[in-house]
């Protein structure tokens, strides 16, 4: 049997394969198609210190090989997180990162602070990325001085491991992610969706509510592949990889790219069993083509003899 | 909520812009409840990427089929005629949202449909039909053939008033024909499909008689069952329209009670 389990940030995962946030939901109501167990660590939808309705309606628009979309982050009341949603979670028989996202530095500390004190997760997700957002996250996810700052401030928050989630859409992506690792964070995640937009062309409106949305599913997978790729080469810590995968071969093209975990997204929408199935097949390629360890497939795309940073950090 | 191969029966035009499948599906059929939707993925392949959802047109007395009654709009219900012939199978996820109530006690009911949104109604006469339950039909659309399944309305007894935008003899319109029946009938519950202004006369109507009415809602979805958040639409909180929120088709609807959507 090869062996699939994988330590990522210091989190203990049985195989690499996890959910990108807010593609679960709050309920993950798409683990009824199978046990959410199956996967090795659950990330849930991001969560904000305060209740927020979302974005207007049109939220979602099918675009070729993906989706257009522009939720917001909708929040349930902190209490009703706090006593509804957390004990659930905790109760899982799996690591579970809880995604978080503020608005001013304050915020996000504060979330990350109310998080840590719930006892309840094997590590923090920073939402640095929101496309949907107009104030908070993707601005700090932009300038490698604030990403700097906050990270800096919700490293003295907490002990829990720390994972960025950064946008494919900067041009200073790279710089970023240096801050974040040079801050104190332990993972990175990529990619959150970039920011898109659709435009009718009777109406010459935007398709969406909110005019500006995001593209998520295969359309965005060579473009995720090439940014995971990238932050392998340029910084040490781990990386949760996605952005439109949908099978094991695209689990293993994360992974040669430099992933150590892979998430599912937008597909699972689709078609909630392609996790479950997935996990299946790679175990199965990985028993014909004789690999006997996952970790064996993370940065094999890079050149024999490429020598990536040294890793400062757990794992 | 389960996800099923189900074999296709059959693939047929039905009316006008209409089109009927029928597939094999005994345990979301036995599970369907009237106004639940069906969330099909056309083809195992990026085009079309999502799936597309269609309410329940009808179920088989014996619970093992269920119909889905589509007009072609775009790729995939082009797709969907083409592809989904008997022999292949069709991908759905069902059952999905939450349906009409039909009170315990409902002597009496009017059904108001709109075009398409018409297919959502006929599970709902067959339901009302084996509780005893008389159910008046008011039916329009733009154009004669375009009104489906009025036949399966008049089969349980009840009338059947129809309205085409575009035939000269119709000069009135359903809501005349509800209007003065509601005047000398006492309706226990009223359903409406298909337009907003449909919508708000009904919920007018039913404020003024004090009646129970549902409206079945559609949204553009991604996933159809609750976890992506996209297909809101909004709605009064309260009666009187003071509080707003949004509310997910999929999840708590796509039927909802008409005061909580009239005026949205
Ligand atoms: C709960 C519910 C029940 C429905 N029941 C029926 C039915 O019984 N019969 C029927 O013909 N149609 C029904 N529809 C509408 C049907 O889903 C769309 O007509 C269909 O998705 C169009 O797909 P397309 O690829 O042909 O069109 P395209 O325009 O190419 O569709 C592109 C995208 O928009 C979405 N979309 C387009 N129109 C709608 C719409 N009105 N509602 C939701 N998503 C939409 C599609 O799912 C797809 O993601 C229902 C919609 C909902 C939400
Ligand atoms: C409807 C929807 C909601 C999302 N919500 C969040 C969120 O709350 N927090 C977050 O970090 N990412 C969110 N994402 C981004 C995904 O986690 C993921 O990074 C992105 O969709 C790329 O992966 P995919 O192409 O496989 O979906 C969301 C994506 C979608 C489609
Ligand atoms: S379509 Fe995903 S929540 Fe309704």
């Amino acid at each position: 049997m090869p062996d699939l389990s994988i330590t990522i940030a210091g989190i203990e995962m049985k195989n690499p394969l996890t959910v990108g946030s807010g593609t679960y939901g709050h309920h993950g109501r798409f683990s009824q198609f199978f046990p959410v167990e199956t996967m090795g660590a659950l990330v849930p939808k991001t969560i904000r210190p305060h209740q927020w309705p979302g974005n207007p309606p049109q939220r979602v628009l099918e675009v070729p090989a993906g989706l257009h979309s522009s939720v917001g982050i909708p929040s349930i009341p902190w209490d009703q997180f706090e006593t509804e949603d957390a004990p659930r979670l905790k109760a899982l028989n799996l690591p579970v990162i809880q995604s978080v996202i503020g608005r001013t530095e304050d915020e996000y500390a504060e979330v990350v602070r109310r998080c840590t004190d719930l006892d309840a997760f094997a590590g923090l997700e920073l939402n640095l990325s929101c496309p949907n957002l107009k104030q908070g996250g993707l601005d700090f996810g932009y300038d490698p001085d604030a990403a700097y700052r906050l990270v800096s401030r919700a490293r003295e928050q907490t002990d829990l491991p720390l994972i960025a989630k950064l946008a494919p859409d900067y041009s200073s992506l790279v710089p970023v992610a240096q801050a974040i690792e040079a801050a104190g964070a332990d993972a990175v995640a990529l990619v959150n969706a970039p920011r898109a937009m659709c435009i009718d062309a009777d109406t010459l409106k935007p398709m969406i509510g909110n005019g500006v949305g995001a593209l998520s599913g295969p359309a965005i997978k060579p473009m995720a592949v090439y940014m995971v790729w990238t932050l392998y080469r340029a910084i040490s810590l781990p990386i949760f990889g996605m952005g439109g995968v949908a099978t094991y071969r695209d689990v293993i093209e994360f992974m040669a790219a430099g992933a150590s975990a892979v998430a599912f997204g937008t597909v699972s929408y689709v078609d909630p069993m392609a996790l479950p199935r997935a996990l299946r097949e790679l175990e199965a390629w990985m028993a014909q083509n004789g690999i006997d360890d996952v970790e064996q497939l993370v940065g094999a795309a890079h050149d024999a003899d490429f020598e990536r940073p040294q890793s400062r950090r757990v794992a | 909520m389960e996800q099923t191969d189900a074999p296709v029966v059959s693939n047929t035009h039905l009316t006008g812009e209409y089109w009927l499948l029928e597939v094999e599906a005994p345990s979301v059929a036995a599970a369907l409840e009237p106004g639940q939707f069906v969330n099909i993925r056309i083809r195992d392949s990026l085009a079309p990427f999502l799936r597309r959802p269609f309410s329940v047109y009808r179920v088989n007395p014996e619970k093992t089929r269920l119909q889905v009654a589509y007009k072609i709009l775009g790729n995939g219900t082009r797709l969907m005629k083409e592809t989904l012939q008997p022999g292949a199978l069709c991908d759905l996820i069902g059952p999905l949202g939450k349906g009409f109530e039909l009170p315990e006690d409902a002597k009496t009911i009017a059904l108001v449909g709109r075009g398409i949104g018409i297919a959502a109604l006929p599970m709902l006469a067959d339901l009302a039909a084996a509780r005893g339950v008389t159910s008046h039909a008011f039916l329009s659309a733009r154009s004669r053939d375009n009104l489906v399944g009025a036949e399966i309305f008049a089969s349980h007894g009840g009338q059947v008033f129809t309205h085409a935008d575009d035939t000269p003899d119709d000069v009135a319109l359903v809501t005349d024909h509800l209007l003065r029946m509601a005047e000398s009938t006492a309706f226990d519950a009223m359903y409406v499909c298909g337009s907003n202004r449909l919508i708000r006369q009904v919920d007018k109507l039913a404020r003024a008689h004090g009646i129970p009415a549902q409206s079945a809602m559609e949204q553009h979805m991604a996933c159809g069952f609750g976890d992506c958040h996209g297909c809101i639409i909004e709605v009064n909180l309260d009666r009187d329209g003071e509080s707003r929120g949004y509310r997910e088709v999929c999840h708590h609807g796509p039927v909802f009670n008409t005061w909580e959507v009239a005026n949205a």
